[in-house]
């Protein structure tokens, strides 16, 4: 048993795809209990929670969006709302990713499609360029927990929460993120006003009128998600088809020729996730039958008696999983094993789920490896070293505000209705 | 590998993304189709589509599993990439021939053990959608494995052989 697991997590650290590793200890777990093999088919067969279909949908539409002009009517729109405020432009860049992230589930998107327009602008805006790559960096995973983010779906399917409760539960405190975030950047930037712009009426409409196909998407899809009205997995399809007859019939910014090659980069990022869950859902059965998750509850249940060394504890382990591991592979992973425990120390699963995900969203930040960290390195031809220390004191705020989110459940359920 | 061969492979190559391509577009409109003709007309003439469910269930399946054959042509299975921005080169390529072989193994032996349900799911006759054979709609799963090992053995050969290990670097998503 520990020589196979050292086996599989030195294979995982050398590049092997996760999903192989996963479907291995599944595997070893069945053959050692006797269980025929075939049950790995039966339980990939068994991805068929309804709210799956959410998520190709949902990451369809967050495609189609990032390769037509919406990211730019988006901006454009926003500095007309908010382009007055000091430090105007940094606080559009940090409402604008975390918007455009809730669509397109933080893969390094919002990078690549908003901070290509945001960077330049804010270097013309006399930014110092530090803060502004490091504003980008941070913006790029920013919004995970607002709707319809695919970690918050995915999250759902795998702790068996309400979706709708998650949506909810995530929307204060993002915010919380995000004002913490436009505090800093007012501060740093506080003698700087050549970037403050007058507020014009007469731009504001002329953004509306550009943006008018668009501005009915965030109202369908959190109107209907918040009101409870539509499933979330209707309002996915409604997402989609609404995208696709605005972007590419009504306003042609893509044409007919390339949807096959969007659909298909959307697709294989979906598949991706798709497969891992398909194998983990072995894995976890295989977890619980074995009672894994009661003997690690006792365990730490003997170390720890009060439920805030816990809850320092889960932050530690999470920011180091966060730096290693993929949000997706992490939810799938490692939620199963942390439910019931957290459980057990009075956490609401549903807290716990927002507690998760901002913790995770920082591991896109951690040096070595964070995600964003890279692609921002690459996109923008900076030394990786130099975008560490760049993203450093987002990074910090951000711990800052993952902290108060995780010590005061009641931000999160403040919106949740009572069970 | 001689210029006959390395032709026949680059059709293949263009046959088989065409054809994924294909499966995707298809699939994911059906998704969309279906989704939306139920809730109109649910909401309209007060009666959906008894069979959207089930329908949408597979759908994803199928999805799931040809997108899993295309990522893994397009090396965008989700790894731990700590490694590799580390590794001197010759060294990294070592690295990905060993795991794209084991990975290419596990692959295999999923495709066996789904084959081996498909038969049992045969005698017993299971249907899906009321009437279809059962087996048919899932033949996919062993399908999509054995393709995908297929892939990994394919990208671990190309890896030894040192062609295309510039762009398994490239860090993007």
């Amino acid at each position: 048993m520990i020589v196979s697991s050292i086996i599989l997590a030195l294979l995982a650290i050398l590049g092997a795809p996760l999903f192989a590793v996963i479907a291995t200890s599944a595997m070893v777990g069945f053959s050692r209990d006797d269980t025929d093999l075939m049950n790995m088919a039966i339980e990939i067969l068994g991805l068929g929670d309804p709210i799956l279909t959410a998520i190709p949908l949902f990451t369809f539409a967050g495609y189609i969006l990032s390769e037509s002009r919406a990211p730019q009517r988006l901006v454009r729109m926003t500095s007309a709302f908010l382009g007055w405020m000091p430090a105007g432009l940094a606080v559009i860049a940090l409402a604008t990713c975390a918007l455009f992230t809730a669509f397109t589930g933080a893969s390094g998107v919002t990078i690549i499609a908003l901070g290509a327009l945001l960077y330049p602008a804010l270097k013309q805006d006399g930014y110092p360029d530090r803060f502004n790559l490091g504003l980008i960096t941070a913006s790029g995973s920013l919004g995970l927990l607002f709707a319809p983010s695919l970690p918050l779906i995915l999250y759902g399917v795998i702790s068996e929460e309400s979706i709708d409760h998650l949506f909810r539960a995530g929307v204060l405190p993002g915010i919380l993120m995000i004002i913490m975030l436009a505090g800093y950047s007012m501060w740093v930037n506080r003698g700087n006003t050549q970037m403050i712009k007058p507020f014009s009426w007469r731009e504001l409409g002329a953004a509306t009128r550009e943006a008018l196909w668009e501005i009915p998407l965030p109202i369908v899809v959190l109107g209907g998600i918040y009101s409870g009205f539509f499933a979330v997995s209707e309002v996915a399809a409604i997402t989609a088809l609404y995208v696709f007859v605005v972007e590419v019939v009504i306003l042609r910014e893509i044409r007919w020729g390339e949807l096959p090659r969007i659909i298909r980069s959307a697709m294989v990022l979906v598949g991706g996730i798709l497969i891992i869950l398909g194998v983990s859902l072995a894995s976890t059965n295989y977890m619980i039958t074995a009672e894994i998750p009661q003997k690690l509850l006792e365990w730490i249940s003997s170390l720890v008696t009060s439920q805030t060394t816990f809850l320092f504890l889960l932050l530690g382990f999470l920011l180091v999983l966060g730096a290693i591991l993929d949000i997706f592979s992490a939810i799938v992973l490692v939620v199963p094993l942390i439910l019931p425990i957290a459980h057990g120390f009075g956490v609401d699963p549903v807290h716990l789920g927002i507690v998760f995900l901002a913790a995770m969203e920082l591991g896109y930040l951690t040096p070595p490896v964070g995600l964003n960290l890279f692609i921002s390195s690459y996109r923008f031809e900076k030394p990786i070293l130099h975008v560490y220390s760049a993203t450093f004191p987002f990074l910090m705020i951000l711990l800052g505000s993952v902290i108060i989110i995780a010590f005061w459940p009641d931000l999160s359920l403040w919106l949740v209705p009572d069970p | 590998m001689t210029e006959g061969k390395r032709k026949f492979f680059d059709r293949l190559d263009r046959t088989g993304r065409l054809l994924e391509n294909f499966a995707l577009v298809v699939l994911l409109g059906g998704l969309v189709g279906v989704g939306v003709a139920e809730i109109v007309l649910r909401e309209i003439f007060g009666r959906g589509i008894s069979w959207a469910e089930e329908f949408s269930r597979l759908t994803v399946l199928w999805l799931a599993m040809i997108a899993a054959i295309a990522a893994a042509r397009e090396n965008r299975h989700i790894r731990i990439d700590a490694l590799g921005h580390l590794l001197p080169d010759i060294l990294f390529r070592a690295t990905r021939v060993l795991v794209d072989l084991f990975a290419a193994a596990v692959c295999a032996v999923i495709a066996w053990h789904a084959w081996r349900y498909l038969q049992i799911e045969i005698e017993f006759e299971d249907t899906v959608f009321r009437e279809t054979p059962a087996w048919i709609v899932h033949s996919v799963v062993p399908a999509a494995f054995a393709l995908t090992a297929y892939r990994f053995v394919l990208s671990a050969a190309k890896s030894a052989l040192g062609s295309d290990t510039a762009q398994t670097r490239t860090p993007m998503p």
